[in-house]
């Protein structure tokens, strides 16, 4: 936990679009994929903040739109 | 599905079952039904619908019952706010939510800070009457919608917004694996509405055709939630810890006609258990456990038998939900082995409101890719795995700490004491104190030469909610580090004297005589700081004791009052008054023999 700080981790997305995190040293678990941005925990995070700008899951913002709702 | 449609399907089953009662009125489902799609179109009219927030502030009554079932017909979600937390918090929360809509009842409406969203009254919304057709034909929503927020205090000071949605709360409360809940119950609305065991308790209710008894507002007593439960025929109802041992202890006669009670939110002790179970054969006893953000329950360990050792397991995964305990590499640990508890299932909400850093944070991806793209929200809490599969509570891997079923991290209090210019560092840990549990206790190291507490302590209650702010702020030279320089929490002295433990608030002493008298009081009843309003007999006096005080006060401060006085003015700030007037009479007197 000490070397916490040192950790790569990769940000990750599922098929909700969803955002995560997760050590850039091992297999993604299956249904993630790789958004292509990696760094330390902080870093991350930051980078999840900029890009998951809409936190509905995807299937509700397809139905909501769908229906005119936005 | 959604938890409003759920509602109407039963109230087409029971439309002449009682749905609400409390503070004298009844509702049957059928009203109850009629009355929420007449208020559902006035707030859908005043900008309430899918994917908004509105946020309400009232004291617990059938009303906002009926408030919160009118918000989801809207397809909105609800946020209530505390009608305790001080203004600064509940601003704050106000402006994290985004919230579109802000309903109050009177008392409360002159409280709230102005923003940018509507304030309506509560009360005149309520009384609105009129056809409510339009809306009985509203669609039923979708189940993956908000359906409320609940703040949760956040480690950096920040309270963050857990965001529910409909198919988390349809998970708790459809065919449970460890409650059956029949039109023949009758349930207690008794947590805050705030705080997510109201959950369970109203939709629990409302959605199986039982009665929701609502608790009145005004302080929770144990005398006061005895005398509901018995007068009102109470089957089901949900106690905090803490709640549970005084009402096992003091009133174990208000449970006779009680079915099935659960307790949680903190833990919960055995020997309690063993006790009412062993008063009430027959009974069912449900530990239930979990955080707010996998909705209310995550796991339940029901039983009519006592646990067989001085442990209370916190159970199994209820219905719909998924668990795992899993090490520091998110590696699945062997049964018996400690490990942090990840929850996942249709349960978990969809993450901290307006935070994705904080939810990417909390909520991970499942390492076991058994269900692939589920994510898990990391707990902070420690469990094993029991030889039997039941799980049992280890701990926190973390220093977050639990106040009257509360969660509390202590570090964001020591931040906002940091943050005052008097002081230069702080630590705020959780003592034991008396049956209810636990304490927090304040340490300060003044910048300069002294510290006012009692300011401190004020302006911590204008910003975070009663249960954050310690019971003690207790000045100190230095905090103890280890050797490797970090604070050493168990090195932090002892207090001789027990934290004040009421719920009425602190009134600091004004005069000489008042601050003499509070230090005498202190002194003997072994409780610190006492406050000029606090009666003797709820800081713990008793008749040995008052005499005691009596003889004491008149010896150190060289006045006599008659000794009853302690009974009929157990204040300080009264028996002042009546050592003054005494001192007045006696000069009258002198005045009179000399004339």
């Amino acid at each position: 936990m000490e070397n916490e700080d040192d950790v790569i981790y990769r940000a990750v997305v599922n098929h909700e679009e969803q955002y995560s995190i997760w050590p850039a040293d091992r297999d993604l678990p299956a249904g993630w994929n790789d958004t292509g941005h990696s760094g330390s925990r902080a870093e991350c995070l930051e980078y999840i903040d900029t890009v998951w700008t809409d936190m509905r899951p995807l299937s509700l913002r397809r139905r909501m739109a769908e229906q005119g709702l936005g | 599905m959604t938890i409003h449609a759920l509602f109407r399907a039963q109230a087409g089953r029971t439309p002449e079952a009682v749905a609400l009662s409390g503070g004298g009125t009844t509702m049957s489902y059928r009203h109850l039904d009629e009355h929420s799609d007449l208020v559902a179109g006035r707030l859908a009219a005043a900008g309430a619908g899918p994917e908004k927030v509105v946020a309400i502030c009232a004291d617990r009554s059938p009303g906002l019952i009926s408030t919160l079932l009118a918000v989801l017909k809207t397809g909105a979600a609800y946020l209530v706010l505390d009608p305790a937390d001080p203004p600064a918090r509940a601003e704050a929360v106000l402006a994290d939510s985004g919230a579109a809509l802000v309903l109050a009842s009177g008392r409360h409406a002159r409280r709230l800070p102005a923003g940018p969203a509507p304030v309506l009254r509560l009360d005149s919304l309520l009384t609105a009457t009129g056809p409510a057709t339009a809306f009985a034909a509203l669609p039923d929503g979708d189940p993956a919608g908000l359906a409320y927020v609940a703040y949760t205090s956040g480690s950096t000071g920040e309270a963050k917004g857990v965001a529910v949605p409909h198919e988390a709360v349809l998970r708790l409360v459809t065919d449970p694996n460890w409650i059956t809940v029949t039109p023949s119950d009758s349930l207690l609305s008794l947590a805050p509405i705030a705080f997510d065991a109201s959950t369970f308790e109203i939709w629990g209710c409302l959605t199986a055709g039982a009665r929701l008894v609502v608790q009145p507002a005004g302080p929770v007593t144990v005398d006061a939630v005895a005398t509901t439960v018995r007068d009102n025929g109470v089957t089901v109802l949900w106690l905090t810890a803490g709640l549970f041992h005084r009402l096992a202890d003091d009133r174990p006669d208000a449970l006779a006609g009680v079915r099935h009670l659960l307790a949680g939110g903190d833990v919960v002790s055995a020997e309690h258990v063993r006790r009412v179970l062993g008063a009430y054969p027959g009974m069912l006893f449900t530990n239930g456990y979990g955080p707010t953000e996998n909705t209310t329950f995550t796991t339940c360990w029901t039983s009519s038998r006592p646990p067989a050792d001085d442990l209370v397991p916190i159970g199994r995964p209820i219905t719909g939900t998924r668990v795992r305990v899993l090490d520091e590499r998110q590696q699945e640990v062997p049964t018996g082995a400690v490990g942090e508890l990840y929850a996942g299932g249709s349960g978990l909400a969809r993450g901290y409101l307006g935070r994705p850093g904080s939810t990417a944070e909390r909520f991970v991806p499942d390492p076991t890719g058994e269900s692939p793209g589920a994510r898990l929200y990391r707990t902070g809490d420690l469990v094993r795995r029991l030889p039997d599969g039941a799980y049992a509570f280890d701990g926190r891997a973390d220093d977050q700490v639990k106040i009257n079923g509360y969660r509390v991290e202590p570090r964001a209090v020591e931040a906002r004491l940091r943050a005052d210019e008097t002081v230069r560092d702080a630590a705020v840990v959780a003592r034991p104190a008396g049956a209810d549990g636990r304490r927090l206790v304040a340490y300060v190291v003044p910048a300069g030469s002294t510290v006012d507490t009692f300011r401190l302590a004020e302006n911590l209650r204008t910003h975070l909610p009663p249960y954050a702010v310690p019971a003690s702020i207790l000045p100190i030279p230095a905090l103890p580090l280890t050797p490797n320089g970090k604070v050493d929490r168990a090195a932090l002295p002892e207090l001789d004297r027990a934290p004040r433990d009421l719920f009425t608030t602190y009134v600091a002493p004004r005069t000489a005589l008042e601050a003499a008298l509070a230090d005498i009081w202190s002194a003997g009843l072994a409780v610190e700081p006492v406050g000029v309003d606090d009666d003797f007999f709820e800081l713990g006096g008793h008749s040995l004791l008052a005499a005691e005080l009596v003889r004491r006060v008149q010896r150190e401060l060289s006045v006599t009052f008659p000794a009853e006085a302690i009974y009929l003015q157990p204040t300080v700030a009264e028996l002042a008054r009546v050592i003054e007037a005494t001192k007045e009479d006696d000069r009258a007197v002198v005045a009179t023999d000399r004339a």
